[in-house]
């Protein structure tokens, strides 16, 4: 199965993404961000099922949260989401 | 021991605050700064602990929660950044050396003091609505005397700046913990305090809530486990003011302080204290000699009570009382301008400052042994 990875800006605001998701429903995993995803070094990112984003986003955005960006993995490697 | 100098740290602690610290340094290593368990732990239980701070001071984000060494640097972090040299900056006349040696530290600052009697509300309103003019950059007022216990009408302060488009930054040393403070309605700026005071956390732990409208100034600049290619502190909190490696031991401690004035609710609290002050106040009054700082209903009043006597120097009862192993807290307190307002900055008072964890025959021991050594 295909998973979204949300990249977060720092670990609380990657802890705070996963608390929404949870509320919502959304099954998710917190994790370190892979170092290529991380541009500007060092992040925390959000995992979520394929069949789960929609809900996912729809849940962030209620939160007025905002992933610096978003990734689809695809044969185990990454892809950015154009959602 | 009879501990009555909460007002400077509370000593009794829940059970849990040390247990957590214990666990914390087993279980524990710093958050945000690998993915391994001992480090999602340590990640959890900070945001856990934000977020509680959060649910009890009505901040809508758990990031605006920054945690600090105690409310001395909070406060500074707030007053550098609304603080420039050649600022106007407004002031209770209650406010502590946390608050006024920072200013002094910033170069042509104006420091105009709001200056109102003990336990009127109204008339320090007054004073800040009289002494807030155009070019000021800044109010700062403490929520609750550090000296004295009087409650300032932060609330209504809050409308005032917020009405004239100046900043305003809350001290709550000693309100966070035992009266309701609403970040969100006030719209203050920042509302710095302490962990180991009402909230009962250890030493060393405090808690500074920002606005987000404001960017803060960095006292400190180091690794925050974001961003790491850039040199300049990350902008978003509470990475921006959070450098370095994070109290983990004491900020699990919080964590169960926190959880403890939460599961014992304020109103519980606040009437507790109230109720040992009123106490202690009333009977100090009875004591020839003495001088005691309240009001008969204790009107705008909570948790702390000063007094003096005229038989004997503040300090040395003081000493007398500690060799009875009774603590209090005498002489200025660290807020000369609060001793000048009241008129007490000749003699100091002796302080009286209650936690949720006194009792009753405390306060009744205490006044047995004031009334002795002022016999």
């Amino acid at each position: 199965m295909e998973h979204y990875v949300m990249i977060a800006r720092s670990v609380t605001y990657a802890q705070q993404m996963q608390s929404v998701l949870s509320t919502n429903g959304v099954r998710s995993q917190f994790f370190r961000a892979p170092r290529e995803l991380s541009d500007r070094g060092c992040a925390y990112a959000v995992r979520v099922p394929e069949n789960q984003i929609a809900a996912a986003l729809a849940a962030i955005r209620n939160a007025r949260l905002a992933p610096l960006k978003i990734y689809v993995t695809q044969n185990n490697k990454y892809r950015e989401a154009a959602l | 021991m009879i501990y009555l100098d909460s007002a400077a740290t509370s000593f009794q602690k829940p059970p849990s605050v040390a247990a957590a610290m214990q666990d914390a340094l087993r279980q524990l290593s710093s958050p945000g700064r690998g993915g391994y368990p001992a480090a999602n732990r340590a990640a959890e239980t900070s945001y856990l602990c934000r977020t509680e701070l959060a649910e009890l001071f009505h901040v809508p984000m758990p990031e605006q929660v920054v945690f600090t060494f105690n409310a001395t640097h909070g406060l500074n972090i707030a007053i550098k950044t609304l603080v420039r040299p050649g600022s106007h900056v407004v002031i209770s006349g209650y406010e502590h050396n946390a608050v006024t040696r920072p200013l002094a530290a910033i170069p042509n600052v104006r420091v105009t003091v709001a200056s109102a009697p003990l336990f009127r509300p109204d008339e320090v309103l007054e004073a800040f609505s009289r002494a807030i003019g155009p070019d000021t950059d800044a109010v700062i007022c403490n929520h609750v005397s550090n000296v004295f216990g009087f409650v300032q009408p932060v609330e209504a302060l809050a409308k005032l700046c917020s009405a004239r488009k100046i900043p305003l930054l809350i001290d709550a040393s000693q309100s966070a913990g035992v009266l309701p403070l609403d970040f969100e309605a006030l719209g203050a700026a920042f509302v710095a305090m302490p962990g180991h005071k009402g909230l009962y956390g250890p030493q060393g732990t405090g808690v500074l809530l920002c606005n987000p409208n404001f960017l803060p100034k960095t006292l400190m600049e180091g690794g925050t486990g974001s961003v790491s290619m850039e040199q300049d502190m990350p902008e978003f909190l509470p990475d921006r003011l959070e450098a370095g490696t994070h109290n983990m031991p004491g900020i699990a401690g919080l964590l169960e302080g926190v959880r403890f004035v939460r599961q014992t609710g304020l109103e519980q609290i606040c009437a507790h204290e109230r109720n040992l002050t009123l106490t202690a106040a009333e009977e100090l009054k009875k004591i020839p000699g003495t001088e005691v700082f309240s009001r008969p209903d204790l009107a705008a009043q909570t948790g702390v009570v000063s007094f003096r006597c005229n038989q004997m120097d503040v300090e040395e009862l003081g000493d007398r009382l500690a060799q009875r192993d009774i603590a209090v807290r005498c002489g200025l307190h660290c807020a000369p301008e609060a001793h000048q307002t009241a008129g007490t900055e000749q003699s100091g008072t002796v302080r009286v400052s209650l936690s949720t964890f006194n009792k009753i025959p405390e306060i009744a021991a205490f006044l047995t042994a004031v009334r002795e050594e002022l016999q």
